[in-house]
């Protein structure tokens, strides 16, 4: 608070802040000190319930089942090839996409945006999206990974909103200098851009390690391409039986796996992603100045 | 289409051959991405065709027989589809609000926090449980709110109560229940964007604001928010499209039999009436009825912000 | 962009450590691991080391494939039985389970995509039919007329016929081979902790009312455990599908077996409804009297599995209505590390009735077959020849159904003087381990298996029925509990009377292939959500009889005789 004498308003402000703050932290981070505590516990004895902050009979077996699946190095290098590649390539194009319609000048300005818009509300459906994917031999490959989210409305809106509110006098006196829109953003917006990149790049990255759902449907019997998500779920699916009936679990085998090993699994997905995000972070803690090109 | 209406919006736009040789870039581009849009979000829209039809997977989208609107009656006719249409509508509106809300303050707090380090590490607490699923958390919240959970005990102790509440035995408690849920895990993650949109406020506004005396929570409403209020209206925008998309997990974790009039979203009732019943073309159906809705109320609140002089998504 | 690459390496980094450390955690899959990205067609090379059959004729590997739609844990591309097998039968199968999907949408996306795996077990198999998506077994079964004799009846094989004239599916499960060895009785049952019938001195307790006046009578004089944490005397999970244990003990309280949707009343061959029915209210009426009297878990309705299992397993809950498999595996794993299995904690079955001195039929002695599902060879399939031998196999020789059931011997079972296979401590945890499991286990659990006994007269085809395996786990309380009843297993306990079902046992593989499209699949499907919703709302109702006439009032406006009469229908065939 420096020395600068606090006045009335302002302590009422800080005292509320650091009471807000306190008890959304407490808050928040409550589950996942939960989730780690039961990854750390004992499969049987987790199954009685009853732990909170701290395991109560500790155990490495979890991890060590996760670690020990097949395909795990396997699926962890396809999900880091598919989340590297996957983020540059969309950061990239919708990065492009958001500049042409946040030209003001530009003709389609406002038919190209609605065209992205709506593809957020429709959705032809799980079965003709698979059929087209077959026909353009996306299944059993890796690029089905990268190619159908190259372009994401949401992402393209964001960062579209954010290159509106940079100030129109740099692309008017650029062009006025004779560059092209193609020099504008690669030499002006995109510099500027970096908070948004960083949250956009954040995002996509996330989705993309996250992503289990196209390894099972596009490349079930593919085992060079599966990911750590879907080896992780696949683990998983076996501890939560959502789909049973009484007549198929009665036949399934005996022995599930225990609860625990969910935890330790949540916690091994999160721990890289959440790494990434001290790296990004800074880009959007720190003020962006744009002052040198104040006018 | 797409023509006609940036025509029609912006009539000092002439289209002009100089002005397309200008624009040359930005036209290549825009016909390479909707070339691409066509490919990968329009074209398996021929998919709604199963809406209409009886669809059988053995003879495909094209060969089903054909039904007419008897799908689309099905639903309209089933009072529990009507009741699961009010359900998702509720949840959805009231998850919009608290979760928007919630972001929104918690980035501008949290803007507010001066010292760096703390900062860091708040936020980077406050987005760790977006990465547990949603059967953890439920996990979570379920034992909290149980007779001998946190919540009676605390109840019990402060003499609120004289009896254990049971949450999740009287339909009152459950939308709440299912919006705190979603607030609890996604709060974090929902402020990234309206962080990352501070950090482009131009800091001589605040020196400004502070030599004319403004106080900090001064300086929050009349600079912060204002300067962010672009990427609000878009995410408030693009979230109110998708109330009907108030989700499925979290009301199929939490619900049970007794608070069913209540915990039924759209989604469960399409896994229990379409796809458990081998009945596709009941889920793509219900699709339909959600997209032609979600695309409705954004052209509705898109015309009500374009009138305001807001920001706004086309 | 410089970052970003700085990130990935970093990421990439990151795993590596991360997945070094797992490979010093779990030794026997360390090795594996590496080999995971080269392709199967090294599996072959990789064994001959085996010593157990490398005398024997090297064939050449066929893999198959082979979807199931439940989900189950996988076992390792390299697991050590898997390769055992596959050289000496010559098939390795890579089984795929589901993931996060319903059966029915994995099935419509692989049709959709018209590839197919080469084995598939699907709950929906008319589906696959329609898409003409297997191939007809007839001719295969025909070319194997020891295996078409031993793994079913003329009856039971016609019960697969489809209307087309083919049989495409043989069901793996519910197969006796010579004498029953149950042991346990997996099914449903009014169950109760041998720690209270010890305190009455074991009485004998036929009827729903003895069953709860005991309950209540051992809450009253037992309200705590040692912990001071109070009793519960009577839970229900109501949790989704597993709202079983609420929806239809009226069936079994009434005499029948457990033909799941309706009742058959074989005197007068018609289908009977039991929701309906004069045990079932007064089922739901002793229900809703200890509701009041607060001897059922009020939480009962709102519970979820997980939150009922620790219950379970903490001691408290007295006495519950459930299904061996759905709760005893966790929970008398918990009461024996916990050591509580020592104060009788365990749970025994007991078979009630409505009225003393009725048969109970809730064990089935006789084989359950549920003609709606089991293994399918798909059109897509390499060598249907070999596959549907390699079905044969598993039914057949006994070697091969050894060792995905009992292990290697001498590494998962030992085999005494007499010939009797046992599993010494050490062995039985290995056996249990999750990882191990992945490794070394391979059960082909969806290939045909059979219980009963073992071809050499002497042990039993599956471990867990092997009387030495069963006596060896079982806590002093629950010998007790047993020799003062003069049984000796589960199913004595509830002494259901012996008899063979009816060819259209059990009429729930019938109705669980029903859909919306028929008025009756309609009626069911609403039926189900009806009693799901009104089920628990009679027990809770402060007065019983308003709270059943109104269920009855919703419940009839299902339109339920749809349903029945659609049920008669298949009955009537069997005339």
């Amino acid at each position: 608070m420096k020395t600068k004498k606090l006045h009335g308003g302002d302590l009422v402000f800080a005292i509320v802040l650091v009471i807000f703050m306190t008890v959304f932290v407490v808050v928040t981070l409550y589950p996942v000190i939960n989730t780690v505590a039961k990854g750390f516990n004992d499969g049987i004895d987790a199954v009685r319930g009853g732990i909170y902050l701290w395991p109560r009979k500790f155990s490495l077996k979890n991890y060590q089942t996760v670690f020990g699946m097949q395909n795990l190095l396997t699926g962890a290098k396809i999900t880091v090839l598919r989340t590297v590649i996957g983020t540059l390539a969309s950061l990239f194009i919708n990065a492009l996409l958001a500049f042409v319609v946040s030209r003001e000048r530009f003709l389609f300005k406002r038919g190209l945006s609605l065209f992205w818009v709506i593809t957020m509300y429709v959705n032809g459906g799980l079965i003709p999206t698979f059929v087209l994917y077959k026909s353009l031999h996306l299944t059993n490959s890796f690029y089905v990974y990268v190619v159908p989210g190259l372009i994401s409305a949401w992402n393209m809106l964001v960062m579209r909103t954010y290159m509106e509110g940079l100030p129109a006098s740099l692309e008017e006196s650029a062009q006025l200098d004779g560059a092209g829109y193609m020099t504008i953003f690669f030499k002006i917006t995109a510099p500027l851009c970096k908070p948004v990149f960083a949250t956009i790049a954040l995002f996509v990255a996330v989705w993309q390690w996250n992503s289990w759902f196209d390894a099972m449907i596009y490349n079930r019997l593919k085992t060079e391409y599966t990911t750590l998500q879907y080896e992780l779920m696949k683990l998983l699916a076996s501890v939560m039986q959502q789909s049973g009936s009484a007549e198929s679990a009665k036949n399934s085998t005996n022995t599930i796996t225990p609860v625990t090993i969910r935890s330790a699994a949540t916690v091994v997905t999160m721990l890289p992603i959440v790494m990434l995000y001290p790296f990004l972070q800074r880009y959007f803690i720190t003020g962006l100045t744009i002052g040198g090109v104040k006018e | 289409m797409a023509k006609a209406n940036a025509v029609s919006v912006k009539k000092d736009k002439k289209i002009t051959w100089k002005e397309i040789k200008r624009q040359k870039a930005l036209l290549i581009i825009s016909f390479i991405v909707v070339v691409y849009g066509v490919i990968f979000y329009y074209l398996p829209l021929a998919g709604w065709l199963m809406a209409f039809e009886n669809y059988k997977p053995a003879k495909g989208i094209f060969h089903s027989q054909f039904v007419g609107l008897a799908k689309f009656k099905f639903l309209f006719s089933d009072v529990t589809f009507l009741r699961v249409i009010r359900n998702t509508f509720a949840m959805g509106v009231i998850n919009l609000v608290t979760g928007t809300v919630m972001s929104i303050l918690f980035a501008l707090l949290l803007n507010e926090v001066r010292q760096r380090g703390v900062k860091k590490v708040i936020q980077t607490i406050s987005y760790l449980p977006h990465f547990l699923s949603w059967i953890i958390v439920t996990g979570i919240l379920h034992d909290a709110l149980s007779a001998s959970g946190i919540v009676n005990d605390l109840l019990l102790r402060g003499n609120i109560v004289d009896q254990a509440i049971n949450f999740f035995a009287k339909p009152i408690y459950f939308w709440p229940i299912v919006a705190f849920a979603n607030v609890w895990k996604e709060t974090g993650w929902g402020a990234i964007v309206y962080l990352s949109a501070i950090t482009a406020i131009d800091p001589c506004l605040y020196e400004a604001a502070a030599i004319d005396g403004a106080g900090r929570f001064q300086k929050m409403k009349y600079i912060t928010l204002p300067c962010i209020k672009p990427t609000i209206m878009i995410i408030l925008l693009i979230n109110i499209g998708n109330v009907l998309n108030a989700g499925f997990e979290v009301q199929y974790l939490l619900g049970n039999g007794l608070i069913k009039s209540v915990s039924e979203t759209i989604d469960i009732y399409v896994l229990k009436w379409g796809i458990s019943q081998n009945d596709y073309s009941l889920g793509t159906a219900a699709g339909i009825f959600k997209s032609a809705v979600s695309i409705a109320l954004i052209v509705i609140f898109n015309t009500w912000a374009k009138r305001r002089g807001e920001s706004r998504l086309f | 962009m410089k970052k970003l690459i700085a990130l990935a390496l970093c990421l990439a980094m990151v795993i590596g450590c991360l997945a070094a450390c797992g490979k010093s955690g779990s030794k026997t899959t360390t090795d594996n691991s590496s080999k995971g990205d080269t392709k199967q067609t090294a599996t072959t090379n990789d064994t001959k080391t085996n010593d157990t059959n490398s005398d024997s004729d090297k064939q050449e590997v066929t893999n198959f494939t082979f979807f199931i739609t439940m989900p189950n844990p996988e076992i390792n591309d390299d697991n050590e039985i898997a390769q055992m097998i596959a050289d000496k039968w010559g098939v390795k199968v890579k089984e795929t389970w589901l993931t996060g999907q319903t059966a029915s949408e994995a099935t419509g996306t692989l049709i959709a995509g018209d590839e197919y795996p080469d084995f598939i077990d699907s709950d929906e198999m008319n589906m696959l039919v329609d898409a003409g998506a297997l191939i007809p077994l007839d001719d295969y079964i025909d070319k194997y007329p020891e295996f078409k004799e031993t793994w079913f009846t003329e009856t039971e094989w016609e019960k697969f016929r489809q209307p087309d004239g083919h049989i495409y599916w043989i069901n793996p499960f519910g197969n006796t081979y010579g004498e029953s060895k149950a042991t346990t009785h997996n099914d449903e049952a009014f169950w109760i902790q041998v720690r209270v019938l010890e305190w009455a001195g074991y009485p004998k307790i036929e009827t729903m009312d003895q069953y709860f006046d005991l309950l209540e009578s051992y809450a009253a004089a037992n309200p705590t455990l040692d912990d001071g944490t109070p009793v519960i005397p009577y839970t229900i999970l109501c949790e989704d599908w597993r709202y079983f244990c609420l929806e239809n003990a009226g069936q079994f309280l009434a005499g029948y077996p457990n033909d799941g949707s309706v009742i058959v009343n074989k005197e007068t061959m018609t289908i009977e409804d039991y929701n309906t029915s004069e045990d079932t209210r007064l089922y739901l009426k002793k229900l809703n009297e200890e509701y009041k009297k607060g001897m059922v878990d009020p939480e009962s309705f709102t519970q979820t599995y997980d939150e009922y299992i620790a219950k379970l397993s903490s001691g408290r809950v007295l006495g519950m209505v459930d299904q061996w498999w759905d709760f005893a595996y966790t929970v008398n794993d918990v009461f024996k590390s916990q050591g509580t299995e020592n104060k009788g904690y365990n749970y025994v079955p007991l078979g009630l009735t409505t009225k003393p001195g009725m048969a109970n039929r809730w064990h089935t002695y006789d084989d359950t077959v549920n003609q709606a599902s089991g293994i399918a060879i798909t059109k897509d399939c390499k060598d249907p020849e070999k596959a549907f031998k390699f079905i044969v196999d598993c039914a057949m020789d006994q070697e091969l159904h050894d060792l995905r059931f009992w292990g290697v011997e001498g590494v998962d079972y030992e085999v005494d003087a007499d010939g009797l296979y046992y599993r010494t401590q050490e062995q039985r945890e290995r056996w249990a381990d999750t990882s191990y499991k992945a490794s070394h286990k391979c059960d082909y659990s969806y290939f045909p298996q059979w219980s009963g006994t073992h071809r050499d007269g002497k042990n039993a085809m599956q471990p867990t029925e092997q009387p030495s395996e069963f006596m060896n786990g079982m806590a002093q309380p629950l010998i007790d509990c047993f020799n003062a009843y003069g049984v000796t297993t589960y199913p004595g306990m509830i002494g259901s009377i012996v008899e063979n079902n009816g060819p259209w046992f059990p009429m729930y593989s019938y109705s669980n292939n029903f859909t919306t499209e028929t008025p009756g699949g309609l009626a069911w499907a609403l039926m189900g959500e009806c009693k799901h919703e009104w089920l628990p709302k009679v027990v809770m109702a402060p007065d019983f009889e308003q709270g059943w006439n109104e269920y009855m009032e919703k419940y009839n406006a299902c339109k339920p005789e749809d349903f029945l009469g659609e049920m008669q229908q298949i009955l009537d065939t069997f005339k």
